[in-house]
């Protein structure tokens, strides 16, 4: 699901790709709106944000009713938080993908706790991507195509080992005991491996702040 | 490695939460003392900031929109709410117009009931000082008469303290048609014209009178039949009584 390989799998070239998130003027107004309690701004917000939330809850729950419910408490966090959201400084996107991404942790890990993991992984098959689907011929043009694009080539970049790593620890939500555990790696070379990952990762993302809303 | 450099080495771990629990843990209790930690994380975090979106996108099931609305407002959706509140907002106008009804009717009863309420008391006062000139009455005169065959009589109470008569005329039919009985206070200066008594055979005429202002001082009174036309300032008709103090 993270590395798809297909067509629309582009070169990385972001200004070609697909339409923004949001504006830099339309986070700006979006988030005033939120502020003064707008409930069409979180309308116009979960249109704009939802497929993207879902995907990351999804890929790390496989489940698409506790992925829902992961994104419905970040919605709720948002609105109920709003006030928050003026020292945030890093965008209303990234920030509801943080907060998403870290309850969809926090249910993982319970789960994980209550089942046990090597039952878990069984149940779940491989390392591959069992939720992986079709691309739709007018995903290109979805919000946000081109970030996930970027990111996409950005995480292509690096080498398949610590991509594996990457692949369980960022999007399957696993520690890197666990890690270590479900590839068979000393704990040490799992840290490594995600450390030289994560280094070039933010290389290579962190120019997307610049212009990404 | 010092204490802080495990800190240090750690910071990516922390945020993209690969650490053990119990790291975890030490890490956030570590941050609120340490500014440059924060820092660096806040920066990690900025960087990183779109790393979820490597995730592809999925398609929100039919029905999610609303439900993340109805989730994050804490109740339904608006257009939702309003039509399944339809059977809430007919009821709750029926209950207010019922309650409207409710208040004119009992609003109108509670008028009629202050009127009676009015009435009555007015009625008790009135009874409270008839009864109060009866039992200070420093004088009480009774005349007995007959006319056509029935007996009658007058009774005058006197308070002296109020100037006040109670006048009782009991025993007399309906006076004949074009005549009225009248009641006369004489007084040094002659007659004084008082009022009209009304009179059937069954209920007694009772009157409260006060001293007529001209004429000087009172000295009794009179009843008598007049004609109904009749103004002149003196009785022209036939007495039944003649009461002097």
């Amino acid at each position: 699901m993270i590395l798809r390989r297909n067509a629309a799998a582009g070169s990385g070239d972001t200004s070609r790709a697909g339409g923004r998130l949001l504006s830099l003027e339309g986070e700006r107004s979006l988030r005033d709106r939120l502020l003064a309690r707008d409930e069409q701004a979180l309308v116009e917000l979960i249109d704009v944000a939802t497929p993207w939330l879902l995907g990351i809850t999804q890929s790390m729950l496989s489940d698409p009713d506790e992925a829902e419910e992961v994104v419905q408490e970040a919605f709720t966090i948002l609105w109920n938080r709003v006030d928050l959201l003026d020292a945030n400084a890093s965008g209303l996107i990234p920030w509801l993908l943080r907060i998403t991404r870290n309850r969809a942790i926090d249910r993982l890990r319970a789960r994980r706790r209550q089942r046990g993991k090597a039952q878990r992984l069984e149940s779940l098959g491989a390392l591959g991507d069992p939720s992986v689907r079709p691309v739709e011929p007018d995903e290109a043009a979805r919000p946000g195509w081109h970030v996930h694009e970027s990111v996409h080539a950005a995480l292509r970049a690096l080498p398949e080992d610590q991509l594996a790593a990457v692949r369980l620890a960022y999007f399957e939500g696993y520690t890197q005991s666990e890690i270590a555990e479900r590839l068979g790696i000393p704990l040490g070379t799992v840290k490594t491996r995600l450390r030289l990952a994560f280094d070039k990762l933010r290389g290579t993302l962190a120019p997307l702040k610049e212009w990404v809303i | 490695m010092n204490p802080h450099e495990w800190f240090v080495v750690h910071r990516t771990e922390f945020v993209i939460r690969t650490l053990e629990p119990g790291d975890e843990r030490t890490f956030a209790e570590h941050l609120p003392g340490c500014a440059e930690c924060r820092e660096e994380i806040g920066r990690i975090e900025h960087d990183l900031a779109w790393l979820p979106m490597g995730a592809s996108p999925a398609v929100p099931r039919p029905g999610l929109k609303r439900r993340l609305l109805e989730g994050a407002l804490g109740s339904p959706v608006r257009r939702w709410r309003w039509t399944s509140q339809w059977p809430a907002i007919i009821g709750i106008a029926a209950s207010l117009l019922l309650g409207l009804g409710l208040y004119a009717r009992e609003h109108a009863r509670s008028e009629t009931l202050t009127r009676q309420v009015a009435q009555l008391d007015a009625a008790l006062r009135g009874a409270q000082d008839t009864l109060s000139i009866i039992r200070g009455a420093s004088r009480v005169l009774q005349a007995s008469f007959t006319m056509d065959g029935h007996n009658g009589g007058m009774t005058i109470f006197a308070d002296s303290h109020s100037h006040r008569w109670n006048v009782v005329v009991h025993g007399l039919p309906a006076a004949p048609a074009g005549e009225v009985y009248q009641f006369w206070f004489i007084c040094d200066n002659g007659m004084i014209r008082g009022v009209t008594v009304h009179l059937d055979e069954k209920t007694p005429a009772f009157m409260t009178l006060p001293m007529p202002e001209a004429g000087g001082t009172v000295l009794g009174a009179a009843l008598t039949v007049e004609l109904d036309a009749n103004t002149a300032p003196e009785p022209q008709g036939k007495t039944l009584a003649h009461l002097m103090l």
